[in-house]
């Protein structure tokens, strides 16, 4: 019987931690958003032989970008003064990346509920000076940075960190996929399992981006999300 | 007469690296007390940059040409424009026609633009160009920084087109990166990086274009609006892109920002309804937002 503290050997707790908070039944509330997939489903230009193509295209992009930001944050928590007007423009410029309103405000739901709950898990007072700094400059906190920097406070390995996001985040997508689209359970596990190169290539790309200039181009899912409001009758927040 | 065969055929005309242009464009707007109305009261640029003159619109505006007499955009060319509204003042800036931007040869840089501008406190700039083509081969790469005082207003559009369409050239560039920034004195409320490589990543992902060739973004602000005015906007604008074109030819998105505007993007098939539905929402902003009706530029030549 082994007995774990805060520093494990081997790093198993950190791991352990990290399989924790990218589970999709940590309670933040992500699967109630589609980010848009909902309209896209509802006009039938989402359909379930297109959904692997569009989740790669998703990656290419739009896990890029919150790749990106997710290892700014994530650094943020090593240094050794927090930089609290550092994290507010991180958040500010991803806020201002995201055109869809309801995106947008889907994202930083799930970035302030990660926080809160992160803090219902321990005294983290990095976590809490974070959430304080947002709440001063009246900004809002996005998910992605959210879990960079809480991966950064409990000294997870930021590689690691930020593949454990992306899939979780599209680990959410195809749920999502699957309650708008006929796509059985084997087939959702068969689309995530598929797309994990994807994956580790948009890890890889967002090394050599900074969050001043990383792109994203994901038209239709914007306008998809735009939309989202004006459809009748919705499953999702977004 | 050979480099109008050879623009003809998308190649930029010949030229050594020594001949590229640097050129940059400055226009400063003010409102004249004594006239009533906004002039420009000063423009420094160089070829082939050119803004002939300004013309006075009924609504007391000042209306500018972007004219590049060089007919496009070469390889290694680097632009810069830089605009200034000031405060109280009006301008309309647009382009004489479809910004061109060549097949660049090899060894050329991509072409450079770098627009800065500045609108002052209760000013207002409307930039409704036409749109961007990108010949085959073409490599872009514009930057494009807009600072609102308090009171600003802004209406902001741009059109990507597939390439000569007419040619069957559609997609056949090598790279448009195209960056924006909007701040207010409060923060950045708008950003846009987008990088479209297609021999790299398909534009037909459902992830980005599917099947649509034209994309357009709109953006609308006043610093200082309320929220209520937004959302009021997002939905009064909906509406009116809903009917801006026939149904199935036309993707169009409203959304309000982080604060202080809204963003309109559209997806086309074709690049006609494109200009026709943004002049609609145009129009239909400024009467939400300004009580008064969008004058569509006059074209010159």
């Amino acid at each position: 019987m082994s007995i774990i503290t805060e520093q494990s050997p081997g790093g198993d707790l950190e791991y352990l931690r990290l399989l924790h908070l990218a589970d999709s039944a940590l309670p933040i509330g992500a699967l109630a958003q589609s980010f848009g997939l909902e309209s896209l489903a509802a006009c039938e230009l989402l359909t379930p032989a297109g959904v692997p193509e569009f989740l790669r295209g998703y990656a290419e992009e739009a896990g890029v970008m919150e790749a990106v930001f997710c290892r700014e944050a994530f650094r943020l928590a090593g240094v050794n003064a927090f930089a609290s007007e550092r994290w507010v423009e991180i958040n500010q410029r991803l806020g201002a990346l995201k055109p869809a309103r309801e995106s947008r405000a889907g994202s930083a739901a799930l970035g302030q509920h990660f926080l809160s709950a992160v803090l219902g898990l321990g005294e983290f007072p990095l976590v809490r000076q974070a959430l304080a700094a947002a709440r001063q400059a009246r900004s809002v906190v996005h998910h992605s940075p959210a879990f960079g920097l809480v991966a950064g406070v409990l000294g997870l390995d930021e590689e690691r960190a930020v593949l454990a996001y992306l899939h979780q985040s599209l680990s959410s997508l195809v749920s999502a996929c699957q309650r708008l689209l006929p796509i059985g359970q084997s087939e959702a596990t068969r689309i995530l399992w598929n797309l994990k190169p994807a994956l580790i290539d948009a890890a890889a790309r967002s090394r050599d981006c900074s969050v001043d200039d990383v792109s994203c181009f994901t038209p239709l899912l914007d306008w998809g999300a735009m939309e989202h409001p004006a459809l009748t009758t919705r499953l999702f927040i977004s | 007469m050979a480099c109008a065969q050879q623009i003809e055929i998308g190649l930029e005309p010949a030229a050594d690296a020594a001949s590229r242009v640097e050129a940059s464009l400055e226009l400063d707007f003010e409102f004249d007390q004594a006239a009533g109305r906004t002039v420009l009261s000063a423009s420094r640029q160089q070829a082939p940059l050119q803004v002939v003159r300004a013309f006075a619109l009924e609504d007391g505006s000042a209306l500018a040409h972007l004219h590049n007499v060089s007919g496009g955009l070469l390889g290694g060319d680097r632009l810069a424009v830089r605009a200034q509204v000031g405060a109280g003042a009006s301008a309309q800036l647009t382009t004489t026609g479809a910004t061109r931007i060549y097949r660049p040869r090899k060894q050329a840089p991509d072409v450079t633009q770098v627009n800065e501008v500045r609108v002052g406190e209760d000013g207002l700039l409307e930039y409704v160009p036409d749109p961007i083509i990108p010949f085959a081969g073409a490599r872009f790469h514009q930057q494009t920084t807009i600072r609102l005082a308090p009171g600003a207003g802004l209406f902001w559009w741009e059109i990507l087109a597939p390439g000569r369409e007419a040619r069957g050239e559609l997609f056949a560039y090598d790279r448009m990166e195209l960056k924006m920034d909007i701040w207010t004195p409060e923060r950045l409320i708008a950003a846009e990086r987008v990088r479209l490589e297609p021999r790299m990543h398909a534009v037909s992902s459902l992830a980005r274009l599917g099947d649509y060739r034209y994309w357009a973004t709109f953006y609308i602000c006043r610093v200082g609006a309320g929220p209520k005015l937004w959302v009021t906007a997002e939905e009064r604008l909906r509406e009116v892109a809903a009917s801006a074109s026939p149904a199935g030819e036309t993707r169009w998105g409203v959304s309000t920002l982080a604060a202080d505007g809204l963003v309109v993007r559209c997806l086309a098939r074709q690049g006609r309804w494109v200009l026709a539905g943004l002049r609609e929402i145009w129009s239909a902003a400024k009467s939400l937002l300004y009580g008064r009706e969008a004058i569509p530029p006059r074209k010159v030549n």
